[in-house]
Formats: C-alpha cells, structure tokens, sequence
C-alpha cells in the first residue's frame, strides 16, 4: 500500500479513518470556523435555519470585520452593526473588530487559530492561505460555514495532490509572489489544478518565511486547488511559538505518497513576474511590461500585506519620492503587522515617500472598499485577482505584480524592474 | 427518472461574479428574488429584469470551470435553481460552487465536450439513472460521470440544511464520518 500525502493525513485524521483515497467524500471534524463582516450575518442566518442557536465551541469559530470597516457607506454601517449584534449574542470569545481587526486570514494564521495537521474552514476564497502553517485551509459557502458551526463537521472530498518542489536561492528582490505567478503561468488560471491539494517543497520553500508562505498558500484557490500547504518545520515551530498553547500534530508527507504528478522549479528561471489585465495567468516575466504607465498603485491583501512585504518597500523608497503622476495606497493586512511595521519605521518611510497609508482591511482588492478604480484607471497591484471590475470599473486595468516590483515601479510610474535599481 | 428541457449554451468561461453581479452579493438567499437577475453579468441580453429566468432554460451546458472566479455567494445556485435550471452540465465546475451546488440539490453534472454537440435552444433529455444525455434536436448522446450517492441522498432530503437538521433531531451527528 503507497504512503500517503499530508493531505490525506490531515484528512484521515480528522475523519477517524487510518487513510482515505482521492475522490473519497468523508465528513471531517473542523478545528476552527471563520467567518466575516461581510457573509457572517447570512451564516448566522443559516445556523438559525438549522434550528440550531448555540455554535459547537465558542473558542472555535473566528469571527472578524474585514471587508466592511470602518464603513465608507450607511449600508455597510448597517450591515455592520448587525453583524456585531449577531456576533454578540452567540458570545463568540474571538472577534476581532475595528480597533482589533485585520483581514481574516491573516488573523486566524496570526493569531494562532489555525494548527498544523487540522482542518480550518472560512467563508472567503482565501482560506487557502492556512496552509502555510501545515494545516488543510478550506473556503467554503455559508451553509458549509454554519453546519460546521452547528456540529464542528464539514464534508470533504479527498483530493488528488500535485507536488511543486522548489529549488534554488531567493534573488533579493524576487518574491513568493512571483513564484505564485509564474505558477500561474504554467498551469493557467482555474486550469490543470482544479480541485486539487497543491504541495509546496523544496530546498526554496524551508528558505522561505512565513510571509511567503502564506502568499504562496494564498494564491492556490486562483489556481482553482482546493488547498495549498507546506509541511511543518522549525520556521513553523517558531512562528507558532507564543501564538498559541495548543500541542498539535507536524505531519508530512510519506516519500512513497502518491502524486498525481509532480513539477519541479528552479528559482534561477523565476525573475520579478507580472500577470496583466484581465486575466491572471496573462503571466510575463517583468522585462516583458517594463516602462508600462501606471497611475495607481495598491499593496495590501491578504497575499502581499504583511510585514516582510513593508519591509521590501521601504528598503527601495528609503529617501526616495514616489513619482508626481501615481496614487499609491498601502494597507497593512492587521493591526499588528501595521504596528510593528510603525514600530521598525517602514511606515514612516513609507508615507515620506509620498505613499498613503489605511487601516487594515481589505480594501479596493474587491472593489467594495478603500481606494477602488474608476474609469481609465491603470493599476499595478500587489492583491492577487486583476479580473475586468475587479477593483471596480470594468473599464480599469490592474496588473498584478510583488511588492519590490510595485515599489521599483512607483518611483518612475512606469513598470519597472527591480533589479535594476 | 428522465428529465426533459431545452439548453442554454455557455460561449466561453462563466464566472460566479457574472452569474450574480456584485450589486446582489449581499441580498437575501431567495431563489425567486435571485433569479429576477441570474447572469446578468454574462451577456447583455441577460442583462434585464427576468433577462434569463424568463426564457425558460431547464439546462446549462458549459465548458471547463463553470462558476469559477472564487466567489463562494451560494445565490449563484439559488438564482440559478429559481431560474428552473435543472442541472448543469459541464467538463469541469469550480470548486466553491460545486459545493454548493450539492448543498441545495442542484446536480453540476461532469460530461466532457457537451458545448461542442449542443446549440442554445437545443432540447436534451438526461437520465438521472445511467447519466446518459440525448440531444434530441441533433441526436447526439453524451455518457456523464455517475452523480456518487452522498450527494442524491442530500438532493433528496431536500439540500444540505435538511440533511443535518434532521440528523440533529435524531442525534446522529457524531455518526457523520
């Protein structure tokens, strides 16, 4: 019998089972269920629906305001405000709200609410991202979401798992992010991975930080993947050192797992990559697009919000000025990552360059929010979807970059290369 | 058991954010109220009140990643259902709304090149038994993949909120594995 990936461990753990196969369907206990400002009203609506009005475990479900503060709009004040009542009167212990908030995923990896060798369920597409700590990191709708909520169960099917194994060293200014894209690029947007558990490995990938981590992790649902992960290991260790108490299980995958097939990178052939308008797998390396103009400019998300991503930038507009022509906002992805990027200055040299800084949340990444495109707008974006009305006006243009390129690129407001700096 | 129905064809990729526009991703979930405008962000013709709902499709027939985009909003399935879609035939679904979709009943049916044998008006018969496909407008037939039991079991209690409710009354739950 072959041995089995990490993630039909986690799968067979958390199900009662000694092993499952792909395609198998199993209900699976979930760790922790998160949901949002901007579906959490209609999830508790559905928990209702099951005439059910206490959640499984008042430490387990997550609750955070993301896509909806501070409200710009009397609807989404309302909205919120109703949202908080609901939250409140299910005396749910985590909820992180305007004052405490950040954008969901980055909470429940920040915060410790996601652990190696389980299972983590949330209502938004970006779930994907716990992987990056070695658990199964799912996004579900809110039926899903309130089931889960009701009975701590979720049904599953068990997918097939594709390997990426990454060698090489990390040039200075090439980043997770253009790792993702140029994955992007080769299996195509919602192409070959659809469904799939994607494993991340590699001599590159034990290199990499949690920040990529959870940026590589991110992207696998725009792959159409149903998870991204990359196995526990003493980086792990220590992100979750003081976020959380709990003992948890560092699976990895058996060396005569099964793959459905697996692909290997070199980083030698990843430079600085750019997916242009409209689609994301519209993928070129960023010599290809330089000296494109561009008049806005957006770093935050949970893909490319966090620390490790200010820290980048301020190292390239340290004492520079952003060009006279682009708008550029950036919004760190929680209170805590704004505080210590504050803390260690980044933020500062940030706004002296001439960049504009918001509270964390997700800002225009959907358009709903903070900062979206209008008309003729050309954006280069550190988010991860450049979808025609992505960021608002159909008649806007986003391409999807890292952040050392964005920050390269605002000085001369032109898509720039930074490598060449 | 045989159903019968006339089939809109997908031109190309159809993504959840077209088949409910933005503007109603926080409305209610009501497959009347999200049907008024299913897909209006697909094609301009859809694009009015009623504009799909009212031309009396049973069946969608598509191409690879039906609903894709990652949006999660299940009035993507409501719309569609409230719109009398039946099922939905496609060579491969998006992840987020294939879930759904089994969640509330709506079969999202895998069968590989069906957009290239069938035209929008076409009327298909499907065999919900042996997922065979008739075309009887040009007389092509299609062999699906079998829908697996889990998911007629939660179609036939009527959706995934019935199955667990259910399963609640009964204290069944822990059995769920």
């Amino acid at each position: 019998m072959p041995g089995m990936t990490i993630t039909e461990k986690i799968i067979a753990r958390n199900s009662g089972r000694t092993r499952v196969v792909p395609g198998e369907l199993v209900w699976a206990n979930i760790h922790t269920v998160m949901t949002m400002d901007y579906l959490g009203a209609q999830t508790f609506a559905k928990l209702h629906e099951l005439g059910v009005r206490e959640v499984f475990d008042r430490r387990r479900v997550i609750c955070v305001s993301d896509h909806l503060v501070p409200p710009p709009n009397e609807k989404f004040a309302t909205m919120l405000n109703e949202w908080r009542r609901i939250v409140r009167e299910h005396h749910i212990e985590h909820f992180y709200d305007l004052g405490n908030q950040g954008i969901a995923h980055q909470i429940m990896v920040e915060k410790g609410h996601v652990l190696p060798g389980t299972i983590s369920i949330g209502t938004d597409s970006h779930a994907n991202t716990y992987g990056a700590v070695g658990a199964l990191g799912n996004a579900v709708g809110v039926t899903d979401a309130a089931v889960a909520m009701a009975t701590g169960k979720c049904w599953l099917r068990v997918p097939e798992s594709v390997k990426f194994v990454v060698r090489g060293e990390w040039h200075p200014y090439v980043m997770a992010k253009d790792l993702s894209l140029h994955v992007m690029g080769m299996m195509h947007w919602n192409g070959h991975l659809i469904y799939k558990a994607i494993e991340y490995t590699g001599e590159a990938i034990s290199k990499l930080g949690m920040a990529g981590r959870m940026t590589l992790c991110n992207m696998t649902v725009d792959l159409g993947a149903k998870n991204g992960i990359i196995a526990p290991d003493a980086v792990t260790r220590r992100y979750l050192r003081g976020r959380t108490d709990a003992e948890y299980a560092a699976l990895q995958s058996d060396p005569d797992a099964e793959y459905e097939q697996v692909y290997e990178i070199d980083l030698g052939r990843v430079g600085p990559t750019v997916a242009r308008p409209h689609r994301l797998d519209d993928v070129v390396p960023v010599e290809e697009v330089e000296g494109t103009p561009f008049n806005k400019a957006f770093v935050g998300t949970c893909t490319n919000g966090r620390v490790e991503d200010l820290e980048i930038m301020a190292r390239i507009l340290r004492g520079k000025r952003i060009h006279p022509d682009v708008n550029m906002l950036v919004v760190p992805a929680s209170q805590a990552v704004y505080l210590e990027a504050m803390k260690k200055g980044y933020l500062a040299t940030l706004v002296e360059a001439g960049a504009a800084i918001d509270t964390p949340s997700c800002a225009a990444c959907a358009g709903i929010h903070t900062g979206v495109a209008g008309d003729g707008d050309v954006i280069l974006s550190a988010g991860n979807r450049n979808m025609q009305g992505r960021m608002g006006s159909k008649k806007a243009e986003i391409y999807l970059t890292s952040p050392a390129v964005v920050a390269a690129s605002v000085l001369f407001g032109k898509i720039t290369d930074p490598r060449k700096l | 058991m045989k159903i019968t129905g006339k089939c809109w064809v997908a031109p190309g990729y159809v993504m959840a954010y077209d088949i409910i526009v933005q503007r109603f991703w926080t409305s209610p979930i009501d497959p009347k109220e999200n049907a008024r405008w299913v897909m209006a962000g697909v094609s301009e013709e859809f694009n009015c009140e009623n504009g799909f709902a009212g031309r009396g499709y049973s069946f969608i027939v598509a191409g690879h990643n039906f609903a894709g985009g990652g949006k999660s909003i299940e009035h993507v399935i409501t719309g569609l259902m409230g719109a009398g879609i039946k099922a939905v035939f496609a060579d491969s679904f998006a992840r987020l709304q294939f879930r759904n979709a089994i969640n509330y009943g709506l079969p999202f049916v895998t069968c590989k090149g069906m957009v290239n044998g069938c035209q929008t008006g076409d009327l298909l018969e499907w065999d919900t038994e042996t997922g065979v496909i008739q075309n009887l407008t040009n007389g092509r037939s299609f062999q699906s993949v079998p829908i697996a039991p889990f998911v007629i079991e939660i179609a036939q209690e009527g959706g995934l909120v019935n199955f667990i409710k259910k399963r609640i009354a009964e204290g069944g739950i822990h059995e769920l594995r």
